[in-house]
């Protein structure tokens, strides 16, 4: 199954072009930061093969790096968010989904086992994005601020673009 | 050969992850300045430490040889340094003031070169040194002994190659000395109470003795030259007939430790000995 439909990809677009131009030039404090383009990754149906989950993740990185001057630092974080993310959905997934799969949202996870989903992938690709960004733990305790704000800030917008969807879904 | 496709078919993603990670990893270093530099000083100390370790371990395997090597050296400079040891103790010169006076007043004397080999230095006791030249180098009795400390004593017997020193430590030693810069004189004698300390006895109460003055040898015998160190005065006290003064005098030689010393042969000693002689026989028929 190609995980990303033509919609998806204008989606996937949308929410670059958003991180480019927007996103990345919030700083609130000067240290919260809103990345929702992991949402590029979450939105995948959870019957998409891992390799492509890995793949998709590297690629929507590097897309972000190019636009941001970071070349590698998303990428990497991205790249490791696409090989835990299945096991992540697998983890906060109901029990009673069945064979044919289904795509990360409130409605078909539950808004609590969603938002644990989101919130863990999140702050696993903060972390990483600010390790890799900082590259030492010389400032660890501004590091750790950065990383929990960031998170934060990401989880309530990535949650609210499910609830949008959603509802746009359901029409 | 199955097994292992199978392995990399299931394990797919795990490779392309890798090799994903590995790529933004390098990019990240390639095209950062920030973490390049960092990663570049990560790897300088990484490298640094590793070919210490290298270093080290190389060091290890070759210790035996080093070892040995060592040991080497350490019997050879042990061996050097008992030859440097021996020479310095036959050329070893006081550089002190008190010797280059003593060498200075010496000048135009001939000086014997000795060791002292025999050395038995009591308290209370005659003491004698026996010192390693004797007849056959041209040693004689009544010759002066001097060190770089000053005044030792006198020959009082000869062998071919040794002889026997009587130093100002013996009861029966008496030099006569004066008062640097006076003429008074007296005789320097021991007492027997301290190998370091001796005394001047007949000093003339009108001589201005202080303690801390000079007593050399006053010259007015054939055996020692004037002007060679004795000792410094101690105390000045009354002699015990009241009409002279007692100069108490540390010695400048330090008898327990004495090692190198010069026999001083006097070269007219022999024209006075005979002029001495024949006033004495002029005398003796005088009086017949």
């Amino acid at each position: 199954m190609f995980p990303v439909s033509l919609q998806y990809f204008f989606f996937a677009v949308v929410l670059t072009l958003l991180q480019v131009l927007v996103f990345n030039h919030i700083h609130i404090f000067g240290y919260a930061t809103p990345m929702p383009f992991v949402y590029l990754v979450l939105m995948l149906h959870s019957n998409t093969p891992r390799w492509m989950y890995v793949m998709w993740a590297f690629v929507a990185g590097i897309v972000i790096d190019i636009f941001s001057n970071t070349l590698g630092e998303c990428a990497a974080a991205m790249t490791f968010l696409g090989l835990i993310a299945p096991r992540l959905l697998e983890a906060f997934s109901p029990a009673d989904h069945g064979d044919e799969g289904f795509i990360p949202s409130p409605h078909t996870m539950q808004w609590s086992g969603y938002v644990r989903y989101v919130a863990t992938a999140t702050f696993v690709f903060t972390s990483l994005f600010y390790l890799m960004e900082s590259f030492s733990l010389f400032d660890i305790v501004r590091l750790c601020i950065h990383i929990f704000s960031s998170s934060l800030l990401t989880i309530l917008i990535v949650c609210a673009v499910g609830h949008l969807r959603q509802n746009i879904s359901r029409g | 050969m199955q097994v292992l496709l199978d392995f990399l078919r299931r394990y797919n993603y795990l490779f392309l992850f890798l090799i994903l990670e590995i790529f933004s990893i390098l990019m990240l270093v390639r095209f950062n300045r920030y973490q390049g530099y960092v990663w570049l000083t990560g790897a300088n100390e990484v490298a640094a430490s590793v070919n210490g370790a290298y270093t080290g371990a190389v060091a290890f395997t070759e210790l035996r040889e080093v070892n040995r090597s060592l040991t080497d050296a350490n019997i050879r400079l042990q061996q050097e340094n008992h030859a440097l040891r021996e020479a310095l103790a036959d050329t070893k010169y006081d550089t002190t003031y008190t010797h280059r006076r003593v060498l200075d007043e010496l000048q135009g004397y001939r000086l014997i070169p000795a060791r002292v080999v025999g050395n038995k230095i009591r308290v209370g006791a005659d003491n004698y040194l026996v010192i390693d030249r004797g007849s056959s180098d041209g040693v004689t009795a009544e010759m002066g002994v001097v060190s770089g400390g000053g005044v030792v004593g006198i020959v009082y017997l000869t062998g071919r190659h040794h002889s026997l020193v009587m130093p100002v430590t013996h009861s029966k030693s008496s030099i006569s000395c004066s008062v640097r810069g006076q003429n008074y004189f007296g005789y320097l004698q021991w007492d027997g109470s301290n190998t370091r300390t001796a005394y001047v006895a007949d000093v003339p109460r009108y001589a201005k003795a202080r303690k801390g003055q000079v007593i050399e040898t006053s010259g007015y015998s054939s055996v020692f030259p004037p002007g060679i160190f004795v000792g410094r005065i101690h105390k000045v006290s009354n002699a015990s007939d009241g009409q002279s003064y007692r100069l108490d005098v540390v010695l400048g030689n330090d008898f327990a430790s004495l090692r190198d010393v010069s026999v001083v042969a006097t070269p007219y000693k022999s024209e006075i000995d005979t002029l001495r002689r024949r006033a004495e026989f002029i005398d003796m028929n005088s009086e017949d």
